[in-house]
């Protein structure tokens, strides 16, 4: 049973991802606003899986946080997408250091892109109406967003990196030894 | 030897009557230092049963409670007659629905909160949400035991409000900020920071005159709108208990 856990560790910490959007803990807030928590879970399952799996995995995070926000016609799920094939194409630094400040460029990267792409389906729904309201405070979660997004990255997607290979390593040592 | 123990017993630390003189006069640093405040509080709270006046205030007040709440019962009547000759919206006369907030997005694109009570406990789709201070928002959806609350900060959020002062309405819309806007669609509206914010009359979706906050300033105007930013009453950052109240359709 453990060894089942083990192994399908990155698949369970998949279901926890909608348990944490709802959590939102407040004492890692910067500005009022949370770091996008999908991405780190998406770049370092992305990363050992490649793009074609960051692509499946980023429609189906995009399906699930699509479902638990608010229905204003907007979705998560280009971004997501775009990102888990993306992330999919990095390789894997060998340098510790260097591959823990990776981590939080890329996930800066690509919290900014998100959020600019959810900012422009507000911008097209509301063009004609009160759109101008909108600019700095959307700014302004956005430019937050990166910042926290890139200042826990680090230590986050390090830490489920290394879960995510042993959990693989793991599943191959079996599937071999069952052969 | 025998010196040496009868030294060290003539100490003034050894001294019952030393310790009693320097705890005295630590009181009297104290009682300095705070400028007699301890007195003072104490001297409040002794004279208190023998202020003058304190019996009488306390008839007139009750007084004045009782015929403010004769005065309000007559007003709610008056006021249900006649939003049910106008057919507008009114409270559902049932009771209040108390609820926990479990899970809040006060700080990004979404802004929504998730409360404890869901279809199970009667909350309805389009319920409005008040927490301390005034209206929150309303129920967005609702799952079998919880229900989301799109808050008014929400960029989706569109109010009908009414601003008492002036008694002119306007349209309470998210910014995506703690600050929405009211639209005013009249440039020669009077406006001052200050002024109450309430819910309109004549909104179809909210019932009447709930609390919803204060202008804290006004823009310049654009293409004939005049548009102020709001301070609202009800903080959904903070508030953990609020009521879903359901409105008669």
């Amino acid at each position: 049973m453990v060894n089942y856990f083990k192994k399908k560790i990155s698949l369970i910490s998949f279901l926890f991802i909608p348990i944490l959007y709802f959590w939102d803990p407040n004492w890692l807030e910067f500005l009022g606003v949370q770091p996008y928590w999908p991405l780190f879970w998406l770049l370092p399952w992305s990363m050992i899986y490649g793009s074609f799996d960051g692509l499946i995995i980023g429609l189906f995070l995009g399906l699930i946080l699509d479902s638990l926000s608010p229905d204003g016609g907007f979705t998560q799920i280009p971004g997501l997408v775009l990102c888990g094939i993306w992330f999919g194409k990095l390789s894997i630094s060998d340098n510790i250091f260097v591959g823990h400040c990776r981590f939080g460029l890329i996930c800066s990267i690509a919290s900014f892109f998100c959020g600019w792409l959810y900012f422009f389906q507000i911008l097209i729904k509301y063009w004609s109406d009160h759109t101008i309201f909108l600019y700095l405070p959307s700014i302004k979660i956005i430019f937050a967003q990166v910042f926290i997004t890139g200042l826990l990255a680090p230590l986050l997607c390090s830490l489920l990196f290394r879960l995510f290979q042993t959990s693989k390593r793991r599943d191959k040592l079996i599937s071999f030894t069952d052969k | 030897m025998v010196d040496i123990r009868r030294i060290s017993t003539n100490r003034w630390w050894h001294k019952k009557n030393n310790w009693g003189l320097f705890i005295f006069l630590s009181f009297l640093f104290f009682v300095r230092i705070s400028k007699g405040s301890l007195y003072k509080d104490f001297y409040y709270l002794i004279s208190k049963p023998f202020w003058p006046g304190q019996f009488q205030r306390e008839i007139l007040t009750n007084s004045v409670e009782q015929e403010f709440l004769l005065r309000l019962k007559q007003l709610q009547k008056d006021n249900t007659r006649l939003r049910e000759i106008l057919s507008l919206q009114r409270l559902s006369d049932s009771e209040s629905i108390s609820a926990n907030v479990i899970s809040r997005k006060t700080g990004s694109f979404w802004r929504q909160i998730i409360l404890n009570k869901g279809a199970e406990d009667g909350v309805e789709i389009g319920s409005f949400v008040v927490g301390p201070g005034g209206l929150l928002g309303r129920v967005d959806n609702t799952s079998l035991f919880t229900s989301t609350v799109k808050l008014l900060t929400s960029p989706e959020s569109k109010v009908g409000v009414w601003v008492e002062r002036i008694q002119m309405h306007g349209l309470l819309v998210g910014s995506g900020n703690d600050y929405p806007k009211v639209i005013f669609y009249n440039k020669e509206i009077d406006i001052k920071v200050g002024d109450f914010v309430l819910s309109s009359p004549a909104s179809t979706l909210l019932p009447p005159n709930i609390p919803i906050g204060i202008i804290q300033s006004v823009d310049e105007e654009v293409n004939a709108k005049k548009t102020a930013n709001i301070l609202l009453l009800g903080k959904p950052q903070a508030i953990d208990w609020v009521q879903i109240l359901k409105v008669e359709i």
